[in-house]
């Protein structure tokens, strides 16, 4: 039977012989709608975890076997769980976007995540299923590390996570953004921007120290600065790679992405330092007078000391100068990988398409999931496997040989930036333009920039490796990986607004391998089954034919250039009808000619035109010599 | 070059200074008719010809004076209030301008039978003049001396603020600057097709004109109407999309997908130069809806029917049911007046206004003032 509450296996007491063997530990995950009110604003439903909110921070030790077992309690809602950043290496379907590696978690249904993690660091979980997480089901995730190489360094550790609050479901605001109303696909403005999931709070710190701060933005859609008052910090580790300690004093936290700074305390306790969150206004269609863009929270050194509030420095957020992670070197020293295998060049375009709502596109592709979740279609597919066409059109799948060192180049041809984050990779960022800071807006106006193989800057020695980056506004950046990893993994923009509206693709890595070692548990059959959807054939679950598409799920059709039929059509009624009237007020014109003689002994009568006139009266005869002397 | 010039402004004001024209033609006429013959008194048919042009300018300079002000204080007050939602009030005052033109233009058609119809009025006020014996009045016959001066004066400035109302009604969603052109134009047009009228110009020629500028008209109002229609459904779309329409420019977004019949990423008459004479002539649209569509046919169509209406009507004397109806008409109670004045007056009726019409003009008016006068007149009324 389910129980509520977390339970932590037995392995745990290991923990305290200090033991680093590794171990299974295992949640119990009752997922069901609570009520919360983390603003202190509005009161609204959530999604809970064993009736709690905010959620349980998942923390195992590297190496650890992690079992979660999910149980949907929502009743109304399919639901999924993806673990951010994890590479899955061997577990493919226990990476959690719905229609990629497994099915939706339909509502009573119980699904087993169980996958070994062998990496380190600051990671999240969140629900991957349509409209699901910016609901609340979103949490820290962190791997401990006792080997890490500051790991003596401090003495206590903190989580942050960083959220943007919407005071409505998902499924609310949903129809309103993906509607032919919000042509600009601007998206819904949050509330309110959430720290640790409250406001106002404190992270009580001892003078002359140093933590551990594990920083995560676990938003939906606005990335945000991060400062501490008077304080600089070193990064060590983004998005779970070790970095060598480099010294900074803003960080830029896009959604999804992770930083772990050392913060070493002052020597006083006179004072609190605000610790200031600062929302990316550039990403916000409007600001409502009544939203709050930046947080004070504190680092509190005591109590009783007075708790003053951030005193801005800047008019707006963009002015603020962020910490560039692309000049990170990794601690491991992991030099550039050698030149790609296979290069893929990619467009970001933002469009209306045919029914009037605002698309994201890939190389003109809306990411739109197929009828079998893609993994199935891998497993069930045989030696075709390795043809792109199997996965259909519309989820752009694109299939890459075992251990081929593949290059992604980024354009983006839209206004905005885009946090792009790939499924079970870290990968190497080796370019970028234009730099996070000052010019990080250069290319909004004007054309998209994109990337020129001929005349780039030099890529990094050893590249800093991250599972989520930035792509600027209008301008692009090129990535490097192996795919030593088979298995469907997704390369999606991580605003959770942008990926519903396409912006994704499948990268379907080494499927002969996936084949040959991928070991999908009867559970995973058993949830497809309870939701009614096929785990074999094609994109179009035609298990015939693997190379017929035909029923394949499709992204909507283009706009209609210009004139079809229909408006030739309405044109030339348009014209003739005009035309026709016309002629009509022609004959009416002229017959009135035909009136010339009635009402004579008016003045404009001239005598021969007179003649002519049709209804003659008495008056009009009488009077008719003296009209014809009064023209001369 | 755009925005100077507002064809339906000038194509208003053409068509009232015509009929200004026309009343004051008329009335030269009447007099001339009456009192200007070689064998009468020229300096009384002069004094009153003076009285006649005295009363019409005095008209004309009123209602100047008038329409100076009112749209003085329409752009002073009015402007802000819908600039605001510029859409809707577009859409408003396109349909208001369409009512005008639509209701009015057909009678450039037919300016004979509008000299016929003021000739008739002219008459009939006249007897009423003269039917109301109150000369013991001090205005009563302050009135009747001055007839001459006050019925023109009358005339000329209600054909005046007439028009007035009109432009402002048609130009409603306009910049002042689009204004004095085609007030000009259409002010010097018409007094020189009301003075070829006077003249006796070429008759067919000038029909022509008026034909063809009618037509135009009517193209106008066409694609006003349409534009109304397409306002309006694009106010309630800016509505739903909110500030962000704007930013769309002509392209994707810009328009509502589910209401478009075509759409062109181009040729936008608010922003490219050029289509705005298209627009503003044909009502063009880079982005056409199914009520801009359907409401440009359905307003051509109802020109055709009510064309076919009149010309049946005078064709046959009467529209089928018309005398029933009005018939009816005349015994509600409220509408009796209206119904019998609508009655259709016979042929001769009319004769015999205008008769009683010039025999009051010759002999009732000055019959206190002018004793000389009076036999002359009734000589002539016989």
């Amino acid at each position: 039977m389910w129980r509520l509450g977390l339970s932590l296996l037995a392995a745990m007491v290991l923990l305290f012989f200090g033991y680093s063997t590794a171990k299974t530990v295992t949640y119990d995950f009752n997922v069901t709608w609570v009520t919360a009110n983390p603003d202190g604003l509005t009161e609204r439903k959530v999604i809970g975890v064993n009736n709690q909110w905010p959620l349980p921070i998942i923390e195992v030790e590297k190496g650890d076997q992690l079992v979660v077992n999910m149980h949907n309690g929502l009743g109304d809602k399919n639901a999924s769980i993806h673990f951010h950043g994890m590479y899955q290496n061997g577990t493919n379907e226990m990476d959690g976007p719905i229609m990629v590696t497994q099915c939706p978690i339909p509502p009573g249904a119980d699904f087993v995540y169980n996958f070994t993690v062998n990496q380190n660091g600051t990671y999240w979980y969140h629900c991957h299923a349509d409209y699901c997480y910016p609901d609340g089901y979103r949490q820290a995730l962190i791997v401990h590390d006792t080997e890490s190489y500051f790991y003596d360094q401090y003495e206590e550790e903190f989580t942050v996570t960083m959220s943007d609050w919407y005071h409505e479901l998902v499924e609310g605001i949903a129809p309103d953004f993906l509607s032919v109303y919000n042509p600009t696909g601007a998206e819904p403005i949050p509330q309110a921007f959430l720290f640790n999931d409250t406001l106002n709070s404190n992270i009580m710190v001892k003078p002359n120290t140093t933590y551990l701060i594990r920083l995560i933005n676990i938003g939906a859609f606005v990335a945000q600065y991060f400062y501490i008052e008077d304080h600089t910090f070193t990064i060590v580790e983004i998005d779970g790679i070790y970095t060598e300690p480099t010294e900074a004093d803003t960080l830029y936290l896009a959604i999804a992405q992770r930083y772990a700074i050392l913060l070493t305390t002052k020597n006083t306790t006179d004072k609190n330092y605000p610790i200031v969150t600062v929302a990316d206004s550039a990403l916000l269609d409007g600001i409502p007078s009544d939203l709050k863009l930046n947080q004070t929270n504190w680092l509190q050194y005591n109590a009783d000391a007075d708790h003053p509030q951030a005193v801005m420095t800047v008019d707006d957020a963009t002015q603020l100068n962020p910490f560039d992670d692309i000049t990170l070197i990794p601690h491991d020293r992991m030099p550039l990988l050698p030149e790609p295998d296979y290069t893929l060049e990619l467009s970001v375009n933002m469009e209306n398409l045919g029914n009037g709502a605002g698309y994201a596109l890939l190389n003109n592709i809306s990411y739109t999931a197929a009828k079998v979740p893609t993994i199935f279609s891998v497993m069930s597919s045989g030696d075709l496997s390795t043809n792109s066409l199997v996965y259909g059109e519309f989820t752009h799948p694109l299939v890459l040989e075992h251990n081929d060192v593949v290059q992604v180049i980024l354009n983006n041809n839209d206004g905005g930036s885009h946090p792009f984050h790939l499924h079970g990779h870290a990968f190497q960022v080796i370019d970028r333009a234009p730099a996070y800071g000052a010019t990080f807006y250069d290319y909004a106006d004007g054309d998209p920039v994109p990337y020129d193989e001929a005349n780039h800057t030099a890529f990094p020695q050893y590249p800093a490796r991250r599972d989520t980056f930035v792509l600027p506004p209008q301008g692009y950046f090129v990535i490097r990986f192996v795919a030593d990893n088979p298995g469907v993994w997704m390369f999606h923009c991580h605003i959770d607004w942008h990926l519903s509206q396409g912006l994704g693709l499948l990268f379907i890595e080494a499927p002969t391998q996936m084949q040959e070692r991928l070991n999908i548990p009867q559970n995973h059959y058993d949830v497809c089954k309870a939701g009614g959807i096929p785990t074999e054939g094609n994109a179009a679950a035609n298990t015939e034919d693997y190379l017929d598409l035909k029923g394949q799920n499709k992204q909507v059709g283009w706009l209609p250039a210009g004139f079809t039929a229909r408006g030739i059509v309405a044109l030339v009624f348009s014209c003739v009808s005009a035309v026709v009237g016309i002629i009509f007020l022609v004959v009416y014109g002229l017959s009135d000619l035909k009136f010339k003689g009635e009402g004579a002994d008016g003045a404009a009568e001239t005598s021969e035109v007179a003649g002519k006139g049709a209804g003659k009266t008495t008056v009009a005869e009488a009077s008719r010599e003296s009209s014809n002397e009064e023209i001369k | 070059m755009p925005n100077v010039f507002a064809p339906s402004v000038f194509f208003i004001v053409f068509r009232e200074v015509l009929e200004a024209v026309i009343i004051v033609s008329v009335l030269l006429s009447f007099l001339k008719q009456c009192l200007g013959q070689p064998d009468q008194d020229q300096k009384i048919y002069k004094r009153l010809v003076r009285q006649v042009w005295f009363g019409s300018l005095s008209g004309v300079f009123v209602c100047l004076v008038i329409g100076g002000a009112f749209i003085g204080v329409f752009y002073g007050v009015g402007k802000d209030i819908w600039s605001k939602s510029e859409d809707l009030w577009e859409g408003i005052f396109y349909l208001i301008a369409t009512v005008i033109i639509t209701v009015m233009g057909l009678a450039l058609l037919r300016v004979n039978k509008m000299k016929e119809k003021w000739r008739l009025k002219i008459a009939h006020a006249l007897v009423d003049k003269a039917k109301h014996h109150n000369a013991k009045s001090w205005l009563g016959a302050w009135g009747k001396r001055n007839a001459l001066f006050i019925l023109p004066f009358i005339t000329t400035m209600r054909e005046g603020v007439e028009a007035v109302v009109f432009v402002g009604g048609v130009s409603l969603g306009l910049p002042a600057t689009e204004f004095p052109l085609p007030v000009i134009t259409g002010l010097l047009a018409g007094l020189l097709i009301g003075y070829l009228i006077y003249r006796g110009g070429n008759v067919l020629s000038i029909q022509l004109f008026l034909i063809a500028s009618t037509s135009v008209l009517y193209l106008i109002a066409a694609g006003m109407f349409s534009k109304a229609i397409w306002s309006l459904q694009f106010h309630t779309f800016a509505q739903k999309v909110g500030s962000d329409v704007a930013e769309q420019g002509s392209g994707p977004g810009s328009y509502d997908i589910t209401q478009s019949v075509w759409h062109v990423n181009c040729c936008s008459p608010q922003t490219d130069h050029g289509w705005d004479v298209f627009y503003a002539l044909l009502g063009w649209q880079n982005s056409a809806t199914y009520g801009s569509v359907i409401s440009y046919n359905v307003y051509w169509i109802g020109i055709m029917v009510a064309v076919s209406c009149l010309l049946y009507e005078e064709r046959t004397g009467s529209l089928p049911l018309k005398t029933q109806t009005l018939a009816t008409l005349a015994k509600v109670p409220g509408l009796k007046g209206w119904a019998k004045k609508k009655q259709a007056i016979s042929a001769e009726e009319r004769a015999g206004i205008v008769r009683q019409g010039q025999a009051h003009l010759a002999g009732g008016v000055f019959h206190d003032s002018d004793g000389s006068l009076s036999e002359d007149n009734r000589q002539l009324a016989k």
